[in-house]
């Protein structure tokens, strides 16, 4: 196998350790997130609190731990549900050429037009507030740039001789779409994968943050920044570790995308 | 003094896992105006010499060791500034590909002028005078035109001639020729070999002519070289290598250069069942409309053809690039629509044999998954009998079983053309089209696949037609031929009626480039 760069790697371990980080917040948290304590109101960093206490006395840690955990859920089906749709959408337009691929890349040029959280904003008026809602309009905005990305490959694919015998081997259309070519762009579609992970965390805190994503009481990392926009100055901390979380996050799979793309010779 | 000089020139490769040496202790020489050929097979370490010279080679991922001396000046130890003094001015080099190695955003006059840009302080007016100059040496016509137009309206040996034009226009002392003439027409190809010549004796340039192509190198050099696996075979001048070879492999690599001598074959019996008839087909493209509202033009490429193929006969089909070769073969296979006449066949599912086996193998699959997909689209057949009629194509096509498991790009471009054949004989079809089956493979290679095809229809009575380029190898391996050009048929006959009494002028310049005797 190729070797991989070593930016790459950096990418790895950065996202692993925070995914880690979030993956044990779906088991296990220090607190309850939702538990408040009035007399650990705004309290400072110390043992017991390791990053301090919000408004409430709710303990942050936990709370980035399980907000943590509701972003990497909708960001995992936004992504499942954009490539997905992408997937299908851009094989059979690359695939099929002619009047398909006029009509459902126009309508793919009509969704790119807007930016994603607005189209998501107009879905989440339609059907309301929560997280499948997110995901669902997030999956949607996402689908055409994975559509975009994925028919360039197969209409490059389609002339191909491979493609050709797999024809005359007697193959239906559906099985030289999924079975022939697909696995041939997998590489492609793992560096667009990585790259709309990060796109949908980041909408997905916006859309937390804006107050429209995933409800109070539970915790997002969107809304913690929202929330701790108040105390900006008198407890800093509120707003610091949510923020570092997303970032590297965000950064771990920029770094492994990047190095995907160019470690390759 | 020599030339150029090379002395002990290694080159490894660091890229990898492990270093690869690719060439090893070249040593060579070529005098002023000396044309020397370099053959080998492919990855004998032939291009990455020539790159090494030009001081075209990345020096980061690659180790280059020993000498390479331009009158006394060795290149390797020049600064990248020295070495771009030297590029285009002392050394020109021009490239296989025509069709990649011009700019296709640039005009032709532009091009040819970059290295009187970067080399001299000619102005404007005398650089397009040079250039005029230039493209009229290369013997193109309608000079006016091309210097004014891009690469992609010209023909591939235009543009090979334009190469050869920018190349020398500053004219350097040594040109490195890297297979110029592999991506062109048999009769282009002779008509380029004499332009090299020309120009060399005219300017007294040195050629470096990189071919796998022995005959021509013949026709061209003074001196050869052969190469194997980074290693010289032998040197000397070329008449006596080709007339008294020394080593073991020379003697392999010439005696498998095609010739004018057909495969002992068993006469085909008469009365025979046809296997694919083909009666007045033509075919269309359809043509860019020029205006908006302009009606849809069709271009004719195939002209009323017709045809039959026998049970157990190889049928061969000849004629130049872009004379509507392939699109017979698609019209065959069904895989092109746009035509009329009549094609029959008994067989459902034709099957084809590419001339690219690298990207006509399904990258991410292995051997075994490509020779069962057709059986398992096909037929209803179990597991088990799937893996036992792998195994028996695999021998008919004789490779070892343990390549079962093995992907497309861990095989060699021979293996690979033999798993192809073994694709499309999984159906066990009546008929079969290969096209250019061995053209992209060393002469070794093709001689041992055509000889395997033969054994093939010998074994399986399925009948081959054939398309190729190359006359030789139709002559050596088919019953009758059939002459393309222009999407038309203008001669057909047994291959000894083609070759003894050819009839069409067409017909004759073809076995005339080819290098027929009589």
């Amino acid at each position: 196998m190729k070797r991989l760069s070593i930016t790459f790697w950096i990418g790895a371990v950065l996202a692993g350790s925070i995914l880690l980080f979030f993956l044990i917040g779906c088991f296990w948290t220090p607190y309850d997130p939702q538990a408040m304590n009035a007399s650990m109101k705004l309290a400072g960093i110390s043992i017991a609190h390791p990053m301090g206490c919000d408004a409430f006395g709710r303990d942050v840690l936990s709370r980035v731990m399980d907000g943590g955990t509701s972003t990497l859920l909708v960001a995992c089906g936004t992504v499942l549900l954009g490539a997905g749709l992408g997937i299908v959408i851009g094989a059979i337009s690359g695939y099929f050429g002619g009047l398909a691929d006029t009509i459902l890349m126009r309508i793919a040029d009509a969704l790119l037009a807007f930016p994603s959280v607005l189209l998501a904003l107009v879905v989440i008026a339609l059907l309301g507030t929560g997280e499948i809602n997110v995901i669902l309009s997030l999956g949607i905005a996402f689908a055409p740039s994975f559509a975009r990305v994925v028919r360039g490959e197969f209409l490059r694919s389609r002339y191909l001789g491979y493609v050709q015998a797999a024809r005359l081997a007697g193959a239906s259309h559906a099985r030289i779409l999924f079975v022939h070519i697909l696995p041939n762009i997998r590489s492609v579609l793992i560096s667009a994968v990585l790259i709309g992970f990060n796109n949908a965390v980041l909408s997905e805190a916006a859309l937390s943050y804006l107050g429209i994503g995933v409800q109070p009481p539970q915790a997002s990392l969107g809304s913690m920044l929202a929330e701790s926009q108040t105390y900006l100055l008198t407890a800093p901390s509120l707003c610091i570790f949510p923020g570092v979380a997303l970032i590297l996050l965000v950064l771990g799979f920029g770094l492994m995308g990047d190095g995907l793309s160019t470690g390759r010779k | 003094m020599s030339l150029l000089k090379l002395c002990n020139l290694s080159i490894t490769f660091l890229d990898g896992k492990e270093p690869e040496t690719v060439v090893q202790n070249l040593s060579m020489t070529i005098e002023a105006g000396e044309k020397v050929g370099l053959v080998g097979e492919s990855g004998s370490g032939k291009t990455i010499s020539a790159l090494a010279i030009a001081g075209l080679l990345k020096r980061k991922d690659v180790r280059i060791e020993g000498q390479i001396l331009l009158d006394g000046r060795d290149l390797l130890a020049c600064t990248d500034r020295e070495i771009r003094e030297v590029q285009g001015k002392e050394i020109g080099m021009i490239f296989q590909e025509p069709m990649t190695s011009l700019n296709p955003s640039r005009t032709i006059g532009w091009q040819v002028e970059e290295a009187l840009r970067l080399h001299t302080n000619l102005n404007a007016e005398e650089r397009r005078a040079r250039a005029m100059e230039a493209l009229r040496e290369v013997e193109l016509t309608d000079t006016e035109r091309i210097y004014h137009t891009y690469p992609h309206a010209l023909s591939g040996g235009q543009r090979q001639r334009v190469m050869i034009a920018a190349a020398m226009i500053c004219r350097p002392r040594l040109l490195l020729a890297d297979e110029p003439t592999t991506a062109l027409d048999v009769t282009v190809q002779k008509q380029m070999i004499a332009l090299l010549h020309k120009l060399s004796e005219t300017h007294g340039t040195a050629i470096l002519f990189i071919s796998h192509d022995l005959a021509l190198v013949r026709t061209l050099c003074d001196r050869m070289l052969v190469l194997r696996q980074g290693k010289t075979v032998e040197e000397g001048a070329t008449e006596q290598i080709f007339t008294a070879p020394q080593k073991e492999y020379t003697k392999e690599l010439l005696a498998a250069v095609p010739k004018f001598e057909r495969f002992p074959r068993p006469l085909p019996q008469e009365d025979r069942e046809s296997v694919l008839q083909v009666s007045d087909l033509c075919a269309y493209y359809p043509m860019e409309s020029r205006k908006l509202f302009q009606k849809k033009q069709k271009k004719q490429v195939l002209h009323h053809i017709s045809f039959a193929i026998q049970q157990g006969e190889i049928v061969g089909l000849v004629g130049e690039s872009g004379c509507g070769k392939t699109t017979l073969a698609k019209a065959i296979l069904g895989l092109h629509r746009d035509d009329t006449g009549e094609i029959t066949h008994r067989t459902e599912h034709p099957q084809m044999v590419f001339q690219d086996a690298g990207s006509s193998l399904n990258p991410s699959k292995t051997v075994e998954w490509i020779l069962q997909e057709p059986l398992r689209n096909v037929t209803s057949m179990s597991a088990q009998e799937m893996q036992e009629r792998v195994t028996q194509m695999l021998q008919l096509v004789q490779l070892k079983d343990t390549l079962r498991k093995r992907y497309p790009w861990q095989l060699s471009g021979g293996q690979r053309q033999r798993v192809c054949i073994a694709a499309a004989l999984m159906l066990q079809p009546e008929f079969l089209i290969a096209d250019e089956p061995v053209s992209a493979l060393d002469v070794t290679v093709q001689k041992q696949i055509l000889l395997m095809l033969q054994d093939i229809v010998q074994k399986t009575k399925v009948s081959i037609f054939m398309i190729s380029h190359d006359l030789r190898v139709v002559y050596q391996m088919c019953d009758h031929v059939l002459v393309m050009k222009d999407g038309l048929i203008v001669e057909s006959g047994t291959a000894e009626e083609i070759y003894r009494h050819p009839k069409h002028s067409y017909t004759k310049a073809l076995l005339e480039s080819a290098g027929a005797s009589t």
